[in-house]
């Protein structure tokens, strides 16, 4: 074997000092800097525009593809405010109104809040950090394709009047028994956008650690960035267990595994607890990137940094960790022991403390500083107020003898839309008017804006106040029609005239975004006389992001730092060419932001769309329960993936380095922990384990929940098959490493030999853990249902990790992965470094922990 | 030095820092599974709440202490009597590395009062019906 090689590493002066940046560039090497970066990032035109991946384009697109499922799923609630306007209407019938309200629900969370925020995120994160792009642009592109699909089919559902009709939390037995494919459309139509989200929040969290410019240490991060971490870090924590719950929720439906039946020894509750474990810190996923929004606006409005950055910061991660201890309070009426509850109230409580610390720190900001009270701060403004009122009943209603009152009236109505409107809605209309003049290079109307403000915020409140009488006075949520005897008729009324109001409101913000606006002038460079890096942004509009990526060293680095446009603009800083015309960004060290490498982008393709076709049809087919199509599609969406990773990442380049300015010269390709893809594996099989963590909960949720679990003379796995899959899996991970340690010592052709025989253990592995079960019944009861599905998890995942280690042996073979630029192996073995932890608990819950509990 | 020998000093030189701030939250949260996760365990068989609540109050007491600890380091760590900068707001290793305690340092303090709020029903209510 030969002497292990090194990729090469960064050379040259860092950090670049003043005598340095002072040095003037000639103008002819600026326009030729330009001109070269034109070409790189030049957006494709004509019918190719849609062929674009660049998070400009497709940042846009999804903000307002969210944008447009707001207002449907709006339209729906003023249908439903039109039916309870009186008592005993018949607008709409009854399951029509239980499919608007459940669709309401359902779009409003999973195809407007949650994608909101990725939508901005996408659009602004690379402004706020400096950067080219988003380190996956195709990435992006291809879960905004997914969201477009699934979003047009979970809501086409009701033009064909087959929409779900359970409610968005979809409660089984409810839910599981409804006739229809409704929640079957629910179930994998909103899978299919969970997956979209993770891998979004995915590409975002990487983007905040390893895309931030040169300098732009953890302590100077905009606080955007650290709420995106935050928020990123929730969603791959929180979705998983949802998607485990879709996942046994779909098996009853499609194959009858009794997960949620309690005749044959399942538990609704299990439910229950999988949705609102997401479900909880779903609102403060929600809630966090809006309030980055104002951490944003604030300082730029009171004209001095904000006040108390470390204190923010810490609220942010103190809610997100906080906002998991709190899902059983939405369970407070399901019979679990009181001191149970009493847990969950105190934690619902608790979270009160960093929510409020954000919240005293923007209105500290904006006490001394010099505040004039702009568009968007007017918004802010109502967001607080409205949010305010609604953290108060939220107080309230994590007192569990309040709650029980409570429960399941217009109470809730009123108190989730005063979070949800304060905490989001506003803070993201704040937004656009702010970033705006950023992204569109326009302003938008500031008397539209005020007319809009004042509708909305009156309409809401007159809209949403009474509702708390409603509830007090009893009417139940949900309900379609009432009895004029009931005495709610004219609190109803009044909802309903707020409702038309807060649409007026929309009508007049959505003609002032949509409007024609030629003939506005051209808008100064930073109209609002911002700190932070997005406001460096070219007017009139570049494609390249930023016209040189500028070293960082204090957090307004636009107020703080003397001449720093000056000097972007100028190309003084880094990377201020593209001599090969390719799309490249810096990439750089998680805590301090020192340059590590130039990362390749990638650029338009149609690959994205087609994978994203091709992934729909594997979601959508099995809703009318046409499974060969699906598996063609699926097969087809892995062809297209692997076509795309082939063709576009981890090439060894044509030139090691790169000279990227200042006398620095950077790397040009990284592997294993340094590079990008290396995060992006980590970070997803965080998530997925998650997933598996929350069907083993499953497990042991039976075991202590019901006395029938494993039932008296129940067949159990067969233990050899188990400890044959558990041996194999084992080789196939030790292999895997073996093959990445020895192809990096240059031992190509035993690497290659250890990747085959991998492959064939995996295969062999797969198949016993397949065998272990067959003899049980899934229909039977749920303790062989839960053992079938952590099998097909564990099946699954192998059949994916044989794929990758293929992968890895074809790039051996055909000269892309070779002893050096090894990036796909080693991102490969971390894969089954997780794979094999999971592999070895499902042998021991499928082999031993029978034996434990008989 | 490789990129990745700077990176692991980079690490190394924080990694006191990254888990004191992670060490809070994480007590704060095995703390509450552990009192959720018994509780449902001793309701679900004999009700017998007495050693439960004793149990909940010495993993308590516990958790309190650890977290105290953590907060301690993190303050010494943020150093703010020394050179009384509140902000640790310019581009240094030092402020950077400030910065971390002071978040630690906050992040204990919420862990803190959680713990404390999560054990109070266990002192105040005697039963599980």
């Amino acid at each position: 074997m030969n002497e292990r090689e090194h990729l090469p590493v960064a050379t040259g002066p860092y950090p670049p000092t003043e005598e340095m940046l002072a040095v003037p560039v000639s103008k002819e090497e600026q326009e030729r800097g330009k001109a070269e970066l034109r070409a790189a990032w030049k957006t494709p035109e004509g019918w190719r525009y849609f062929s674009a991946v660049n998070n400009t384009e497709v940042g846009v697109w999804y903000c307002l593809t969210a944008f447009a499922f707001m207002l449907i799923a709006g339209l729906l609630a003023l249908a439903i405010r039109v039916q309870l306007a009186f008592p005993d209407n018949t607008f709409l019938d009854a399951d029509r109104f239980n499919q608007f309200f459940t669709m309401h629900g359902s779009a409003m969370m999973f195809l407007f809040a949650v994608p909101m925020f990725e939508a901005i995120s996408i659009l602004l994160l690379p402004a706020f950090c400096g950067a080219r792009d988003m380190p996956f642009p195709r990435l992006s592109a291809f879960g905004y394709w997914c969201f477009l699909i699934g979003g047009c089919f979970v809501l086409g559902s009701l033009i064909f009047d087959a929409g779900p009709k359970a409610g968005w939390f979809m409660y089984p037995p409810l839910a599981t028994k409804e006739e229809g494919i409704g929640p079957d459309v629910w179930l994998l139509g909103l899978s299919f956008i969970e997956v979209a989200s993770i891998a979004a929040a995915v590409e975002l969290i990487v983007g905040s650690l390893k895309c931030r410019p040169p300098g732009m240490r953890v302590n100077i991060m905009p606080l955007y960035a650290w709420y995106v971490m935050v928020v990123g870090g929730m969603i791959l924590f929180a979705f998983p267990p949802l998607i485990a719950g879709d996942f046994l929720f779909e098996l009853e439906r499609s194959f009858d595994w009794p997960f949620f039946d309690p005749t044959r020894g399942g538990d609704p509750v299990l439910w229950q607890h999988l949705f609102w474990i997401f479900g909880h810190p779903e609102v403060y996923i929600v809630f966090l990137p809006s309030i980055a929004i104002a951490a944003m606006i604030v300082p730029t409005v009171a004209q001095r940094p904000i006040v108390g950055y470390s204190w923010i910061v810490l609220s942010a991660v103190g809610t997100g960790f906080l906002s998991f201890g709190l899902w059983v309070h939405h369970m407070f009426t399901t019979g679990l022991p009181q001191l149970s509850l009493g847990f969950f109230s105190a934690a619902s409580e608790a979270v009160v403390i960093p929510t409020g610390i954000q919240l005293f720190a923007f209105v500290a900001t904006l006490m001394v500083g010099r505040v004039k009270m702009s568009l968007p701060m007017l918004w802010i403004a109502g967001a607080l107020a409205i949010f305010v009122a609604g953290g108060l009943t939220g107080v309230m209603l994590a007192i569990v003898p309040f709650n029980w009152q409570v429960h399941d009236t217009y109470f809730i109505v009123a108190h989730l839309h005063y979070t949800l409107f304060g905490g989001m809605v506003f803070p993201v209309i704040a937004g656009v008017y702010y970033f705006y003049p950023f992204f569109r290079k326009k302003l938008l109307s500031e008397t539209l804006g005020r007319w809009a403000f004042w509708l909305i915020f009156t309409g809401f409140n007159v809209t949403f106040l009474p509702m708390h009488l409603t509830g007090l006075r009893g009417m139940p949520r949900r309900i379609f029609t009432y009895p004029e005897s009931a005495g709610w008729g004219t609190l109803n009324m009044i909802s309903t005239v707020g409702a038309f109001v807060i649409a007026a409101g929309f009508a007049v913000f959505v003609y002032d975004l949509l409007r024609s606006k030629k003939n506005q002038p051209q808008i100064p460079r930073n109209p609002w006389g911002a700190g932070t890096l997005e406001f460096s942004h070219d007017v009139p509009d570049e494609a390249w992001g930023v016209r040189s990526i500028p070293h960082v060293t204090s957090r307004y680095p636009l107020w703080e730092q003397d001449k720093i446009v000056e000097r972007m603009d100028a190309g003084r800083y880094y990377l201020p060419d593209a001599p090969d015309h390719q799309r490249e960004t810096i990439v750089t060290s998680v805590i301090d932001a020192k340059p590590v490498y130039v990362q390749r982008v990638t650029g338009p393709a149609w690959i994205t769309l087609w994978a994203a076709g091709f992934t729909g049809g594997a979601f959508i087919f099995p809703t009318f329960h046409m499974y060969a199509p699906a598996i063609v599609c699926g097969a087809f969406a892995i062809v297209c993936v692997l076509y795309w990773l082939w063709t576009a990442t981890a090439r060894p380049p044509k030139d090691q380095m790169r000279d990227v300015g200042l006398g620095l010269r950077l790397p040009t390709y990284a592997s294993g922990p340094d590079s990008v893809g290396w995060w992006a594996v980590w970070i997803t099989m965080l998530g997925d384990a998650t997933a598996y963590a929350s069907l083993v909960f499953g497990f042991f949720f039976y075991w202590t929940a019901r006395p029938d679990f494993p039932p008296e003379g129940a067949a159990h796995p067969t233990g050899l098959w188990v400890a044959c899959a558990a041996a194999a899996l084992f080789l196939t991970w030790a292999l895997t490493v073996t093959a990445r340690e020895v192809n990096r010592r240059g031992g190509v052709a035993l690497a290659r030999g250890a990747l085959l025989v991998a492959m064939a253990a995996a295969a062999g592995g797969a198949a016993s853990l397949a065998a272990s079960v067959t003899a049980l019944d899934p229909t039977t009861h749920v303790y062989p249902a839960i053992m079938w599905a952590l099998m097909v998890w564990v099946v699954v995942h192998v059949g994916a990790g044989v794929i990758m280690l293929g992968y890895c042996l074809a790039g051996s073979l055909f000269g892309k992965l070779t002893s050096l630029y090894d990036a796909d192996l080693q991102n490969v073995t971390l894969f089954w470094h997780f794979l094999v932890l999971e592999a070895l608990v499902t042998a021991t819950v499928l082999g031993l922990v029978p034996g434990w509990l008989a | 030095m490789t990129n990745r020998q700077q990176e692991v000093r980079e690490f190394r030189d924080e990694a006191l820092s990254l888990w004191r701030i992670t060490f809070g939250p994480v007590i704060w949260a095995t703390h509450f599974v552990a009192c959720y996760g018994l509780t449902s365990l001793i309701c679900a068989t004999d009700g017998q709440v007495d050693e439960l609540r004793l149990g909940i109050g010495i993993g308590t007491l516990v958790a309190l202490v650890g977290i105290a600890w953590l907060g301690w380091q993190a303050w010494r760590q943020w150093d703010v009597l020394h050179n009384r900068d509140w902000e640790n707001d310019s581009g240094t290793s030092q402020d950077r590395h400030q910065f971390l305690g002071h978040a630690a340092f906050l992040l204990a303090i919420i862990s803190f009062i959680g713990v404390t709020y999560v054990s109070l029903p266990a002192l105040l209510i005697g039963t599980c019906q």
